[in-house]
């Protein structure tokens, strides 16, 4: 009953079981070639839209020119009348229109603001919003133009104008991820995840397995040893197993997609440890509570959705619920997502991200207990069970 | 036979409470937590830093425009840019707006100063919503101050003032989603990717209950095709209830804008139901093996909601994420329910996508005849 053998039996129970073989090596390698597949084109573009140009100016086709110019929308059909327009938003030909109002030219030389009218397809997001900043900026800078040639007009140097047309200006700098690219985005994050959801799977999977085979009568080794040992080589299995996998994600399959990688490498390992330490562990408490292999796999993938929306990086936490918000404390993954991506990709420094590095080693400890607790008491229960079983056979 | 073999499922399902529970309990638990989650519905007061380094009556008053806006909360009045970024990177807020110093002077002698404002874009979403924000809080307070200047220089007329501060008026309608609330948009996108999780996942559930119970020779002995069928039946009834449950949740108690026919969508349901039916047969027939087979669904389901192309348009995905897409039942099923959800589009734009979710009948056929297989075999080593 030495150290060696636990380490040769949990070595053995791991790497002969297909479903975590699968899970784990498998899960980690096709998620990290899956997952990213949808955004791959980074960024909607030249979205389509219809132009109702009820003007007919020069100034108005200037305006229709800007807006196709940029990289946002791309002006497909232009209608003869609003009703034509709106038809062929209802057949989802264009995600948007834009409306010029008659006197358009006239109403612009006179002062008196002209409205241009946009409107797009609100049901998909992504695209609506890139729809209205396409045509947000065309508009923009026609009426800076517009106030430009004004001012010259009315005898200001050109010069001059072309700064001065607004009497505060503003610059809106995008930081950590500058293109607003989507991989940037999900990728980080969910890569956790799949990290979190298939160690967990992994680990689950080898006490659901001695479940099993305790419940067809056999007695697994897991009988013979202490709870803390075990727990203990197990730990340090999936550990270094999911070392080279971590890196392998951080590494190379950020490097591969372009994503920012602004941590240290010893701050990433540090908060690695702990990651991988509290799944596991939690992993041995799933794996002691079901009764069944395949159900470790069902619970684990039905918590996926709640985990990342919970996460607080599609949807502010300030907008969560508080219980949700305080229940999702209570998964690795949600202090792990967010102090990787403050690591990672916002810079920030070990310091700051800090109390999720002392988080994560609370969830290990909790679990560390809960698992002694149940494997403690199954141990008992076996052992009375077997007495029992022998006292009969006496009689 | 049909009779006694759904009653004796049911019997089945009320002593699985593991069936039961994937049945009845965790989908409407998880549906409500998904809603749950987004039931704020719009994003408020996200927190943002400003260093004022002017400290005026005209920067005051740009910051409380700021704080004024609906989404945006000055959370932080910091001395120096230093702290700011650090906060940003710490994530404590999503963007920081740098005053500069004598903003007010200049402003005043015309020499239009820029205000700097550095925002999370790690955070899409939320990074969008700041951008605006603090574009449209910014515009109104400087054309407010532009025609406060024309009116002082001579412009008497106010609505000339303000032509003059902002030549080009912008009215943006968003249609379908009027009031751009996130929750029905991730929500009603959400939930069906949840269900068929489920759906998958409890077909394969059912179908390991009955080999753990008494094999699936004992059950397939006679007449396997029916016998598979009446087993399916009771499942794909509950699970369309719980289809029609959800859509009910969420456009009839929520009150959703719901703009089409439910007939279609009823339909689409049923056809979606059938579909994952076929996937968790033959993703079940295929291994024979309950946990080898959960591995293959959570591999199959669990990036679904990437795909169906509501987070990000399907038009820009690659060929192979569309191959991807196109196997997946629930990307069909959304485009369905978005159709008549938002635009109320007639039954023959649905088509193609209703045919799509009657393809599956393939993968329902190959469990089928990779079910006969097996048996044919097992029953000739016995003899």
């Amino acid at each position: 009953m030495s150290w060696r053998e636990l380490v040769l039996h949990e070595f053995k129970a791991i790497f002969t079981n297909p479903a975590i073989l699968f899970t784990v090596f498998g899960g980690v390698l096709i998620y990290s070639l899956i997952y990213p597949l949808p955004y791959a084109n980074q960024l909607p573009r030249e979205q389509h839209i219809a132009v109702v140009n009820l003007d007919h100016s020069a100034i108005s086709r200037e305006l229709v020119r800007m807006v196709d110019a940029t990289p946002q929308v791309q002006v497909m059909r232009t209608a003869s009348s609003l009703d034509e327009a709106k038809q062929w938003l209802l057949n989802q030909d264009v995600q948007g229109m834009l409306v010029i109002p008659e006197h358009f030219y006239r109403d612009l030389l006179l002062g008196t603001s002209p409205t241009v009218a946009f409107a797009g397809d609100a049901a998909l997001f992504l695209v609506y919003g890139t729809v209205v900043e396409g045509l947000a900026t065309a508009t923009g800078t026609l009426s800076a133009k517009a106030k430009v040639v004004r001012m010259v007009a009315a005898g200001n140097n050109l010069t001059l104008a072309s700064e001065q047309y607004a009497p505060l200006k503003l610059n809106m700098l995008p930081v950590f991820n500058p293109t607003m690219g989507y991989i940037n985005y999900i990728v980080p994050a969910v890569f956790v995840l799949i990290l979190h959801q298939t160690l967990l799977i992994g680990s689950a999977l080898v006490g659901a397995a001695h479940q099993e085979s305790r419940q067809r009568g056999e007695i697994p080794y897991t009988m013979a040893y202490a709870p803390w040992k075990m727990i203990m080589v197990r730990v340090s299995l999936f550990t270094l197993i999911y070392l080279p996998l971590t890196a392998y994600y951080f590494g190379l399959s950020f490097e591969s997609y372009g994503i920012s990688r602004l941590a240290q490498i010893g701050d990433l390992i540090a908060m690695t440890l702990p990651f991988l330490v509290s799944v596991t562990l939690l992993g041995i408490v799933l794996g002691e509570l079901v009764p069944r292999k395949e159900l470790v796999t069902v619970i684990v993938l039905l918590s996926s959705l709640p985990l990342v929306f919970s996460a607080g990086f599609v949807w502010p936490v300030s907008a969560l619920p508080e219980p949700v918000d305080w229940l999702a404390q209570w998964f690795p993954s949600t202090p792990a997502i967010n102090g990787f991506l403050r690591l990672n990709q916002m810079g920030a420094s070990f310091a700051q991200v800090g109390h999720w590095w002392i988080h994560l080693w609370g969830l290990a400890g909790l679990y560390l207990c809960i698992a002694l607790g149940l494997m403690l008491r199954k141990q008992t229960m076996q052992r009375m069970h077997s007495v029992s079983a022998m006292d009969n056979r006496v009689e | 036979m049909w009779l006694t073999a759904i009653k004796r499922e049911c019997n089945i399902i009320r002593q699985e409470p593991w069936l039961k529970a994937m049945l009845f309990f965790l989908p409407a638990a998880l549906f409500v937590l998904m809603w749950w989650i987004f039931s704020y519905g719009i994003a408020r007061d996200l927190p943002v830093g400003v260093v004022d380094l002017d400290q005026s009556r005209l920067s005051r008053g740009l910051v409380r425009y700021y704080d004024a806006s609906p989404t945006l909360s000055v959370a932080r009045q910091l001395n120096s840019v230093e702290e700011g970024s650090a906060l940003l990177r710490h994530g404590e807020i999503y963007a920081l707006a740098i005053i500069p110093e004598s903003m007010e002077a200049e402003t005043f002698r015309g020499q239009s100063p820029t205000v700097a404002v550095f925002y999370n874009t790690q955070f899409i979403l939320i990074a969008k919503l700041v951008n605006s924000a603090f574009v449209s809080a910014q515009t109104t307070y400087t054309a407010g101050i532009d025609a406060l200047k024309h009116m002082a220089s001579g412009t008497a007329v106010p609505i000339q003032a303000l032509g003059q501060a902002l030549p080009i008026r912008n009215q943006i309608t968003p249609l379908f989603n009027s009031n751009a609330h996130y929750g029905q948009f991730l929500v009603s996108a959400a939930i069906p990717a949840m269900w068929q999780i489920f759906m998958i996942a409890t077909t394969v559930l059912a179908l390991a209950a009955e080999q753990r119970r008494q094999g699936l020779l004992v059950w397939l002995n006679q007449q396997p095709i029916q016998q598979l069928c009446a087993k399916l039946a009771v499942y794909g009834v509950l699970y369309l209830i719980q289809g029609i449950l959800f859509l009910w949740g969420l456009y009839g108690l929520l009150g959703w804008p719901m703009h089409g026919s439910w007939g279609i969508l009823l339909l689409a349901q049923i056809l979606m139901v059938f579909a994952c039916l076929s996937m968790g047969t033959m993703l079940f027939f295929l291994t024979l093996d309950a946990t080898r087979t959960m591995s293959l669904v959570a591999g199959f389901t669990a990036p679904a909601f990437a795909f169906m192309g509501i987070t990000f348009p399907a038009t820009d995905m690659p060929v192979l994420a569309a191959v991807w897409r196109a196997l997946l039942p629930v990307t069909h099923y959304i485009e369905i329910q978005v159709q008549q959800v938002d635009y109320g589009n007639h039954l023959q734009q649905a088509m193609p996508q209703m045919f799509a979710l009657m393809c599956f009948v393939v993968a329902f056929a190959l469990g089928i005849l990779r079910m006969l297989s097996w048996r044919r075999k097992q029953q000739e080593v016995l003899g």
